[in-house]
């Protein structure tokens, strides 16, 4: 037999001498019935909506449905051995979860408890799962990016920190892959990353965590899972623990950045829970609050100002604001936009990345379609050097599309046209990447500069992979000042253009790809 | 269960407001306590089931099996839940009446168990705490559960007071535990 950690003589006595030796009072009701995860209680009558219930199993449950004589509460867990007949009590605690930095490297489940086996995790505060997102007067604007590394994202679709932009694909279409990338690209950036994972295999988690590791990206990421195989309670609940844990760095007056890896499954999970509750389906079967259920947890996702966070903090932190990044993901069942989950979600978001099964297929990755995906406000937290050079790619880029599929009946083209299919197809083969290679601002403004200034007007589309690669690893190497300037100051003007394009003319007279 | 005494509270609301306005309150107590008994049985229940007892036929019965105990307005209150084929609600109307007699008098009921049996002494000590924190008066309850081992557990309505070594027990296995 083997002794536990937390059997040290000294701690049993500390735990003893703090036991709270005092008779307790509290509301207790009865279970009348229990059927797949939902319990219904006779008495408890004054609980809370929202309190957590303790069952004589040593399980608990979450309050949802307040009637007359009785109480729908869900079991978070399992509820083997809560039966008819057996006693419920109120707690007086709204369901909360631990949080803060100790956390950090931490697989933990919608409670706050970790399921990685690295033993317990001691953090030294609670927030509650459910609160109120920051009203008017404490939001800023957003204004600084949120760079994933991920060319055609960073070019085309930015987004700002704070902003909430939705990843939507059919299934096998990279969605979770560029979110992975946006994670390892923060590395460095003293941005906190939350990936929150709701009915995934769990193979798939352990995978992504896996891959977290391998990039050094899993010391400055929480990964909150709820597995297809946990109850629905804790599926429904995941979004809001993982929510709850981002909002406490947003408060410090730190920058995070959170993954719900997919808000699909959280809504049948929650339609599930519903529906067992006899709460009256809408329609396909959702509840009527589906929407304030997606509405409620992105509102939480945003930029607040110095003197929410002085006030949060009590003072401790100045003159700093804090931000929450969200990219919520749907998964989208044959390419159809309009189901009522995908609509919802696009309309609280503020912009989307399309990923679109038939690019996926052809090979260009990410399959982002450029004419789809939109960001509301990121243009204006874009640097500058970005902006200005991003600009056209997205255009190039959609009438590119447009055009290909008309030409296909064209023999012959004009000159005009005949330019813009060329450099179309060589900008769709620049957008290309390969997973886990983010790259950093400087870089991307080098390739986006190439593109603009005709450099890769007289590459075969098959070699402007090669020509990119080579042309970063020159610069990597030859410039290497230049670049951590540019990624410092993020800055364009002619002076930086002349240079860029110089470096350029040397790397291409070199032909060395 | 729940469903039971949302149905039946409307019952026992009309005969709680009825017998106020007689100043009834006890008999009716009585009465129902009577008729609770009665539908508590299991063969009077089996007896109520069958299709043969529907309606009048089983109000018919009930009322037999009460003797002649019950006065002209109680008949009619069985006349009636037989009707509506709501007999088997009886128990649950029975409670929900003494609940509201016990709110319109000021009093609540207290059941109260514990290890050993309790001293005259204890008994007005723990129902003068009771008054003082429930602001009511309170009606005990006493009974005698040895798996308690030691100290008392007081239910008052859904508040359950824990007092109870074994309840002091399991809270420190719990904290112990985690």
């Amino acid at each position: 037999m083997q002794l536990n950690p937390t059997e040290i003589s000294d701690l049993i006595k500390k735990r003893i001498e703090g036991f709270d030796m005092d008779a307790e009072a509290r509301t207790e009701g009865t279970i009348v019935s229990i059927m797949d995860g939902i319990v219904r209680i006779h008495g408890l009558s004054d609980v809370m909506s929202g309190e957590m219930i303790e069952f004589s199993n040593g399980a608990y449950g979450l309050a949802l449905n307040l009637e007359r004589d009785s109480v729908g509460a869900v079991v978070l867990g399992d509820y083997k051995g809560i039966t008819e007949g057996d006693t419920a009590k109120c707690t007086g605690r709204i369901l909360d979860v631990p949080v803060g930095p100790e956390l950090m490297g931490r697989v933990v489940d919608s409670l706050g408890a970790p399921i990685d086996g690295k033993g317990p995790v001691n953090t030294s505060s609670m927030n509650p799962i459910e609160r109120q997102a920051p009203g008017v007067i404490e939001r800023q604007s957003v204004d600084e990016p949120m760079e994933t590394g991920i060319k055609a994202l960073d070019s085309m679709v930015p987004v700002g920190r704070g902003q909430r932009e939705l990843i939507i694909g059919d299934r096998q279409t990279g969605k979770t892959a560029v979110a992975i990338d946006a994670i390892i690209n923060q590395k460095g950036k003293d941005v906190k990353c939350i990936y929150v994972a709701v009915g995934q295999k769990a193979s798939s988690v352990a995978g992504v965590v896996r891959k977290l590791e391998e990039f050094g990206a899993m010391e400055y990421t929480i990964v909150v899972a709820a597995n297809a195989s946990d109850p629905a309670s804790m599926q429904y609940l995941a979004p809001y623990a993982g929510c709850a844990m981002g909002e406490y760095f947003r408060d410090n007056g730190e920058d995070a950045l959170i993954i719900y890896d997919d808000l699909t499954k959280q809504a049948w999970a929650y339609r599930q829970v519903s529906l067992l509750l006899r709460r009256p389906p809408g329609r396909e079967a959702y509840p009527g609050d589906v929407f304030f259920l997606h509405s409620r947890l992105l509102e939480r996702s945003s930029r607040v100002n110095a003197d929410y966070v002085e006030r949060y903090t009590n003072g401790k932190v100045k003159g700093k604001t804090g931000s929450l990044t969200a990219y919520p993901i749907i998964e989208t069942q044959e390419g159809d936009v309009s189901a009522f989950v995908p609509t919802n979600v696009i309309s609280i978001t503020d912009g989307q990345i399309f990923l679109d099964t038939d690019l996926f297929n052809s090979g260009n990755r990410p399959a982002i379609d450029a004419g789809l995906s939109v960001s509301r406000v990121g243009g204006s937290a874009q640097t500058k050097i970005i902006k200005k050079l991003g600009g056209g790619i997205r255009l190039d880029l959609a009438q590119y599309r447009e055009l290909a599929a008309f030409s296909q009946f064209a023999s012959d083209l004009d000159e005009g046209t005949r330019k813009q299919l060329e450099r179309g197809a060589r900008v769709t083969a620049l957008m290309t990447q390969k997973q886990y290679s983010p790259l950093k601002t400087a870089e991307l403004a080098f390739t986006l500069f190439a593109a603009n200034e005709g450099f890769l007007d007289d590459i075969e589309v098959a070699k402007v992979g090669d020509f990119e690669a080579a042309m970063l690893s020159y610069i990597r190497t030859e410039k290497a000042e230049f670049l951590d300037s540019l990624n410092e100051s993020g800055d364009y003007n002619e002076e930086i253009a002349s240079e860029m394009k110089s470096a350029l003319e040397d790397f291409k007279s070199k032909g060395a790809w | 269960m729940s469903e039971l005494t949302t149905v039946a509270r409307p019952y026992a609301r009309a005969v709680f407001e009825e017998a106020e306005k007689s100043n009834d309150l006890t008999k009716w107590s009585d009465t129902l306590g009577l008729m609770k008994a009665i539908a508590s049985n299991d063969e009077v229940k089996a007896l109520l089931q069958s299709p043969k007892m529907a309606k009048q036929a089983g109000a018919k019965a009930f009322l037999q099996l009460c003797g002649d105990e019950l006065d002209g307005k109680a008949q009619n209150l069985v006349r009636m839940l037989a009707d509506n084929n709501r007999l088997s609600l009886l128990p649950e109307i029975s409670v929900i009446y003494e609940a509201l007699k016990d709110e319109a008098e000021g009093s609540i009921e207290v059941l109260v168990s514990s290890a050993k049996k309790l001293t005259k002494t204890e008994e007005s000590a723990i129902s003068k705490a009771l008054k003082k924190r429930l602001g009511r008066d309170v009606k005990l309850n006493v009974s005698v559960d040895e798996s308690l081992l030691g100290g008392a557990i007081i239910h008052a309505g859904d508040l359950v007071i824990d007092g109870s070594l074994k309840g002091r027990l399991k809270k420190m296995t719990s904290a112990m535990a985690n």
